[in-house]
């Protein structure tokens, strides 16, 4: 019997050795910047420089016409471009799981080297397209569609479609995932009693994929969320959503606090999301 | 089987959405490849004439030879980090005799679902506070972080489809912990801790957020040569460099496939 333990013990040690330097880095690059960030957004510095608990830099937010806009804008786009990565990566998870093998690569390499790519890449391919001159808008001129109308950049159109395209992946291989787990015999056992290709698709297929389509859909919400560099680039100053404001107020009006304050807003709204997604990931 | 076969409206839907996402998700990256070999001083579509000038003006560049240089060392860094870092942590969580695994795979890969942004703001206040400001280390630190987890994921994958009666031989026939390691786990882990390697290198050359919140005085990497270019006036030669990081990207993505196959990225 104390030999058994022994070995136990030893598995345990040689276990807690390999975790170590894995939890040093999280613990320096990870709970200590954001116990930082979580710290700066309630402390306040008194006049004779001592440091006292404050909600004013909550306040300020809260109180603000201009920030609740930029909250609302960031949600309403994030609500959104998640409703188009469904629509479009769904089927298209599907697609990719009937598809023959050589189409199914073709698939996989057309979303998967966008998203290797550099964000800032993607974002100035889209700058390219929707800008002045761009091409989008040369594409449209024939049809009498010039100006302004033609140009999305600075519209919040234009920050759905490329952050539809940045965050597309994320679905489509979510949704992948959960689909290459239903036997295909559920689909021939459906269509061999009768039942039509579509009805399989509503009545088969679709309800076993619901919990893919969730899980997607939180990852590409609260990416979307936090995301800055491409709705900076398309949208501009005049479009700013909660990232961009966080940069502003750190760059800009070098208030750090009220930075802190709305970062640890926006860790509290991605961890609403996450902990129901990690929670979904764990059920096979 | 024929009968089985989707309807012919099905399969037209399909073609019409195949066609349509490849348009979306390849088009911006090829108008900015198309637009490096403009002979033009303005980035407009489509491209006027045909030349490599930009391509010369960025390698007789100073400011993009030294934030590449800056990009390499700082993704050179990061790679062996994360494969030192991530691989024991794979092997840990692939042990049954590790206690709470679910628990702690959750925590090692939550950088994968949390904001980048936070941890950009996080390293620059707490550098700031404690550490007197931003350094390259702080952006080595910041990746890390975020790079960890694929090489986590990679290397657990490999090990999900590894036989743990190996390392148990080796054991038992009393191989000691070194030669157990070098014999029989790592070799198992190889192709994960390439795949990882890869990945890892990826996401640090290509990351922006991390690196514009903790901007260190004269350290600049390319990402954010491009970022501020975009910001003011982007010419041809930002097409240039932006095609050549592409090329980059495509490179890695075909070792990743190599290693483990693309497919297990689902």
């Amino acid at each position: 019997m104390a030999a058994v333990d022994w070995v136990r013990a030893q598995a345990r040690k040689e276990s807690l050795a390999l975790l170590a330097p894995g939890i040093l880095v999280l613990v320096i690059a990870f709970l200590f910047p954001v116990g930082t960030i979580l710290i700066t957004s309630v402390l306040e510095r008194t006049e004779d420089g001592a440091f006292e608990l404050t909600a004013s830099h909550f306040g300020k937010f809260f109180v603000d016409d201009y920030y609740l806009k930029v909250a609302w804008r960031t949600l309403r786009l994030a609500l959104v471009i998640t409703l188009a990565t469904v629509i479009f990566g769904v089927p298209l998870a599907y697609i990719m799981r009937r598809a023959h093998p050589a189409l199914r690569f073709a698939i996989l390499l057309t979303v998967i080297l966008p998203l290797m790519t550099s964000v800032v890449i993607r974002t100035f391919g889209w700058l390219v397209v929707l800008g002045n001159g761009g091409l989008l808008a040369s594409l449209v001129a024939p049809f009498g569609v010039t100006g302004r109308s033609a140009v999305l950049m600075h519209t919040e159109t234009g920050i759905v479609i490329a952050m539809t395209q940045v965050l597309l992946p994320f679905m489509v291989l979510t949704v992948l995932g959960v689909l290459q787990g239903i036997g295909r015999d559920l689909e021939e056992a459906g269509r061999t009693m009768g039942a039509g290709f579509w009805q399989v698709l509503r009545v088969v297929v679709l309800p076993l994929a619901v919990p893919g389509i969730v899980s997607g859909s939180l990852i590409v919400f609260a990416l979307s969320i936090s995301s800055f560099i491409t709705p900076s680039l398309v949208g501009g100053v005049r479009l700013p959503v909660m990232a961009g404001s966080i940069y502003q107020s750190i760059g800009g009006s070098f208030d750090w606090p009220f930075a802190a304050a709305q970062s640890t807003l926006l860790l509290a709204a991605t961890l609403l999301l996450i902990i129901p997604y990690a929670r979904l990931a764990r059920t096979p | 089987m024929t009968g089985l076969a989707p309807p012919a409206s099905a399969r037209l839907l399909a073609t019409a959405l195949l066609i349509f996402t490849a348009l979306v998700m390849l088009v911006p990256l090829g108008v900015v490849i198309a637009s490096s070999f403009s002979e033009s001083q303005f980035l407009v579509f489509p491209p006027r004439g045909f030349s490599f000038r930009w391509y010369g003006e960025i390698l007789g560049s100073q400011a993009y030879l030294s934030a590449a240089w800056t990009s390499l060392r700082v993704a050179v860094i990061v790679t062996a980090l994360s494969v030192l870092v991530g691989t024991p942590v794979a092997i840990a969580l692939a042990k049954s005799s590790t206690p709470g695994r679910a628990a702690l795979s959750g925590l090692f890969l939550s950088p994968l679902v949390l904001p980048t942004l936070i941890f950009g703001i996080g390293l620059l206040m707490a550098m700031s506070i404690w550490l007197g400001g931003p350094s390259i280390w702080g952006l080595v630190v910041g990746h890390l972080v975020i790079c960890v987890p694929y090489v986590i994921r990679t290397v657990s994958a490999v090990l999900s489809r590894a036989d743990p009666q190996l390392e148990e031989a080796a054991r038992t026939m009393g191989a000691n912990v070194w030669r157990r390691y070098i014999h029989v786990v790592l070799p198992q882990c190889r192709t994960g801790m390439a795949a990882g390697a890869f990945f890892a290198f990826n996401i640090s050359f290509d990351d922006a957020v991390i690196a514009l919140f903790v901007r260190a005085p004269g350290v600049e990497t390319l990402p954010i040569r491009i970022y501020g270019q975009l910001e003011f006036s982007p010419d041809p030669s930002v097409a240039a460099v932006s095609t050549l990081m592409i090329l980059v990207s495509a490179v890695l993505v075909l070792l990743v496939d190599r290693a483990i196959g693309l497919d297990r990225m689902a």
